[in-house]
């Protein structure tokens, strides 16, 4: 084991001085003003328009009403919005707002956003390449005949991949804390947020449900990212392995990845859809109480998907890295 | 020559060690959220009133801002208006012209099909409805159609058809007068101080020969109301009945029972000049 | 080497090469074996022993298997059957153990063109215990990268990438050097420096397994050599037994042509047609009317003495030895080869 931590030193330095990272942190350096300005302008026209968040929040959940009085309205849809009047008649009849206007709750809603797709493809800027850029430029061959033998290589190379995927959540928050800081304060670390409603039914069960301060919710959050966000890289290692080309896996895993979104929005009528990976990254759902996709999804459910979905990763990349013969 | 061999070591002690510290703390995240959901201890927050500060009570034209809330039904939504606008946008709007204060609308919590039970258990339950209702010097409703067409057909009265059965009309009348009562009540206890206006019913049915006959009982309703908001001296009731008699294809939008853009006008100029 | 202005000549290491004779022990060991790609036989049956100390030569033309064989030789294909051993352990049971002791480039030097040279030395040394960066001093002046080895790889040129795979190699102290055509890609002043490179590193007591395509460099740098074609080895020995095999030939030129090739005709040699020998055109060249004969060495005194004696002139007469050319176009019935 005493000959793993300088692997795992390589394989660290390469990806930084391959400067994947860097294209990670350009990437959130200029999408994220983007949303925060667009924040921004909801945040300056609800001002104009509401005296404060009580009235906003009445105001939505009004809206919200107005759709169930609706015969146009499919029942999915009203679930939904009926569970969202539920939630906010909750922080309302307890007097907290649910989105303070601060640095904090952004990045919240940016992380929980960005979970099905943008994190996702961050990740996949690092481990699509890991095995495929070795074979495509031929340095696997001065890699594996080292005397280490092949498993040690790709352990270095998950846990490698596993620290970047750590940096990139955490990244992710601070930039964004910085920049969206900026316009609207670094506060809210404090701000409760109520989490355990339960709306596996047609109406929201808050039995158990508990205030926790945010700073404390952005970690818990930011695990849930870093769990769906390691199942995406660990796929995607298998895919590069299995592949050999970096766009090759890259398209293949962005197919996947989108896919679970589609039947996501779409797919609550085949139950089947709930197996898939992607149709279970967003784990952030079940602390926001939003209702999952399709019926009988639950954290328990969700993880236990994505660990099984990394597992065969895992087993099946070594498997084939271990034995395949290197060709090209 | 020095400086570069060493940043190989340098660099990943400062990378791995960040790397390390942020894996450690998402993995404690993902442990505490997955211990949190899965098994949580429920803490309950204590239900708190927010508390809006009461307006003076003055005339609405000496105050610094006029502030609306107005609650309801389809009428107060603004349904059948297809610029969306309803009479209370356009009581917003008039009242700016009118005194040049800024005139803000805190909320409109109207619903279709909304009935004077339901808003009433609304005024009494609902913490934001309060919170709204505290907020306001000027209150704008409508309500009570509902009621009473359903007491005679079980349908909303947007829905009401042909078959009217005018004693049916007649026994719901007091149940329905009740219910106007009681948010009547709520609204009072709520914020004694604030300016409040009701929209009387108005007569849809004036031109449809079967349903004329119901009439009178409409302008009945109206009056029963009056009879009830003269105790307060802050509410009147403004009338609308005689508005679309002869004028539905005018007045009325293609549903034929609610008003179109030009008669939520009518109403907002009834509603703006019976404020002071 | 091609376009390096900058950096030194290979620096040949100056101990003699005292022990090569005298160490029989076999640093790498391959027994038979065989390797079938999607159901299609590449090799058929390869045997050869590499010992201590001697340059071993691998020849064969492109396609014949060459480079498969290297790679199965360092662990990146299994073979299908049979067995290699390096250093006594199978590389393909115990690879740690195996590959300890071998420094190698397959194919072209690839190396990770957004590091520099040195960040890529230090990432191989990682890989073993026991290579400070005392080491990587140490081989990069052994290949003469001093100058450039802090700049990134991605501005090397091809020589330099050269170097520094075999700075790489070298890193653990290697008993065995794999060099896959080595030579590919380099100009003729580079080819001279790493001959003379190699042969220092033998000197020293490293085994070389070097793979080429060129019989000139095989013959100018190896001890033995084993010839491969159709994934098969057709012939292991040293370059020298090999020549012996492929037979001489003996260049009279006389002073009167005709006269002299009745009488080598008469006295039943073996004359050989231009178009038929494998001899350089490069020999022959220069000469004015040769006649080639096969003939055994010990028959020219003979020879010489009867034509002197009928009133032939000799101008000359020589003794040629045969490329490995020949040798091997009779081994590979008529495989084209570079």
């Amino acid at each position: 084991m005493d000959r793993l931590l300088p692997l795992v030193q390589n394989e660290t330095l390469k990806i930084w001085r391959k400067k994947r990272f860097y294209v990670v942190v350009l990437v959130l350096i200029i999408l994220i003003p983007i949303f925060t300005y667009a924040q921004m302008r909801i945040s300056q026209t609800n001002a104009q328009n509401f005296k404060d968040w009580r009235n906003q929040v009445m105001n939505q959940i009004n809206d919200y009403q107005s759709t169930l009085a609706s015969d146009s309205v499919p029942e999915e849809w009203k679930r939904y919005r009926r569970i969202a009047v539920q939630q906010l008649q909750y922080y309302l009849d307890r007097d907290v707002n649910p989105s303070t206007p601060d640095a904090i709750t952004f990045t919240r809603g940016f992380m929980s956003g960005s979970v099905t797709l943008f994190y996702p493809l961050l990740v996949l800027a690092i481990a699509s390449d890991l095995v495929s850029g070795e074979r495509t430029t031929g340095t696997i061959k001065m890699l594996l005949t080292r005397p280490v033998r092949r498993w040690k290589i790709l352990l270095s190379k998950i846990l490698a991949m596993m620290l970047y995927v750590s940096l990139i959540v955490v990244t992710s928050f601070v930039l964004c804390y910085l920049i969206s800081g900026v316009f609207f304060g670094y506060e809210g670390w404090d701000a409760p947020v109520f989490t355990g409603f339960d709306v596996s039914g047609a109406q929201v069960d808050s039995t158990n449900v508990h205030a926790i301060p945010q700073w404390q919710y952005m970690i818990m959050q930011g695990g849930l990212i870093w769990f769906s966000s390691m199942t995406v890289a660990l796929l995607a290692l298998m895919v590069s392995v299995l592949l050999r080309g970096t766009a090759a896996s890259i398209v293949t895993m962005m197919a996947a990845v989108i896919t679970g979104t589609i039947l996501g929005n779409m797919a609550s009528s085949w139950e089947s859809a709930k197996y898939f990976f992607s149709v279970n990254l967003d784990l952030t759902m079940y602390m926001n109480g939003s209702p999952p996709p399709i019926a009988g999804m639950s954290l328990p459910f969700s993880l236990t998907v994505l660990a099984i979905w990394a597992a065969i990763s895992i087993v099946v990349s070594f498997l084939v890295f271990t034995k395949q013969d290197i060709l090209n | 020559m020095e400086n570069k061999r060493t940043s190989s070591d340098t660099l990943w002690r400062v990378v791995g060690l960040a790397a390390l510290l942020s894996t450690a703390l998402l993995v404690a995240g993902f442990g505490y959220a997955v211990k949190d959901l899965v098994w949580p201890s429920p803490e309950h927050t204590p239900i708190q009133s927010p508390q809006a500060e009461l307006p003076a009570k003055k005339p609405l034209s000496e105050s610094s801002e006029i502030r609306i809330t107005a609650i309801g039904d389809s009428l107060t939504k603004g349904f059948g208006d297809d610029e969306g606008q309803g009479y209370v946008k356009q009581v917003v709007a008039m009242l700016r012209d009118k005194w040049g204060i800024p005139v803000r609308l805190n909320n409109n919590l109207a619903v279709n099909g909304l009935r004077a039970d339901e808003l009433a258990e609304s005024l009494r339950t609902n913490k934001g409805y309060q919170y709204t209702i505290q907020q306001a010097n000027l209150v704008l409703f409508t309500i009570g159609g509902n009621d009473l067409f359903q007491s005679v057909t079980g349908e909303k009265a947007s829905e009401a058809t042909g078959q009217f059965d005018l004693e049916k009309l007649k026994a719901g009348m007091p149940e329905g007068l009740q219910r106007f009562e009681a948010v009547i009540e709520q609204i009072h206890a709520l914020n004694p101080n604030a300016h409040v206006v009701y929209v009387g019913l108005f007569n849809p049915f004036y031109e449809m020969e079967d349903l004329r006959v119901g009439s009178p009982y409409i302008q009945q309703w109206n009056q029963q109301v009056y009879d009830i908001l003269h105790r307060y001296d802050n509410m009147t009731i403004v009338p609308t009945y005689d508005l679309f008699e002869n004028a539905s294809d005018l007045y009325l939008s293609s549903d034929h029972f609610h008003p179109n853009h030009l008669g939520y006008e009518q109403i907002a100029t009834r509603v703006v000049q019976s404020l002071r | 080497m091609t376009s390096v202005t900058d950096a030194p000549p290979l620096r040949p290491l100056t101990e003699p090469a005292v022990r090569r004779d005298i160490q029989p022990e076999k640093v790498l060991s391959v027994r038979g074996i065989k390797k079938s790609i999607r159901g299609k036989m590449i090799i058929h049956d390869v045997s050869f022993d590499v010992r201590a100390g001697e340059i071993f030569g691998f020849l064969g033309p492109n396609g014949s298997g060459k480079t498969t064989t290297i790679r199965m030789l360092v662990d990146l294909i299994k073979p299908t059957a049979g067995a290699i051993e390096i250093g006594g352990f199978n590389v393909h049971r115990h690879p740690e153990e195996a590959l300890r002791h071998v420094g190698c480039i397959v194919e072209n030097p690839e190396v990770y063109s957004y590091m520099s040279g040195w960040e890529n030395l230090e990432h191989f040394a990682r890989m073993q215990p026991g290579i400070g960066r005392d080491r990587i001093d140490e081989v990069v002046a052994i290949v003469g990268l001093e100058q450039r080895i802090h700049d990134k790889v991605k501005t090397y040129s091809l020589g330099m990438r050269q170097r520094l795979g075999i700075a790489q190699a070298l890193l653990g102290r290697p008993k065995l050097l794999i060099l896959d055509e080595p030579t590919n890609g380099l100009d003729p002043k580079g080819i001279k420096e790493l001959r003379e490179f190699i042969r220092s590193l033998a000197g020293q007591g490293m085994s070389l397994f070097i793979s080429s395509h060129l019989l000139s460099e095989i013959q100018l740098m190896c001890d033995r050599v084993a010839i491969i074609s159709h994934g098969r080895v057709r012939a292991v020995g040293t370059v020298d037994e090999l020549v012996a095999q492929a037979g001489s030939y003996v260049v009279w030129q006389f002073d009167q042509t005709e006269a002299g090739r009745r009488l080598l005709a008469e006295e039943g040699v073996r004359l050989v047609a231009n178009d038929e020998h494998q001899i350089e055109e490069g020999i022959l060249a220069p000469m004015k009317e040769p006649i080639v004969a096969q003939m055994p060495a010990g028959r020219i005194q003979d020879l010489v003495e009867k034509a002197v004696r009928v009133g032939i002139g000799i101008r000359s007469v020589q003794h040629v030895a045969p490329t490995l050319e020949e040798l091997f176009l009779r081994m590979t019935e008529g495989e084209s080869i570079g």
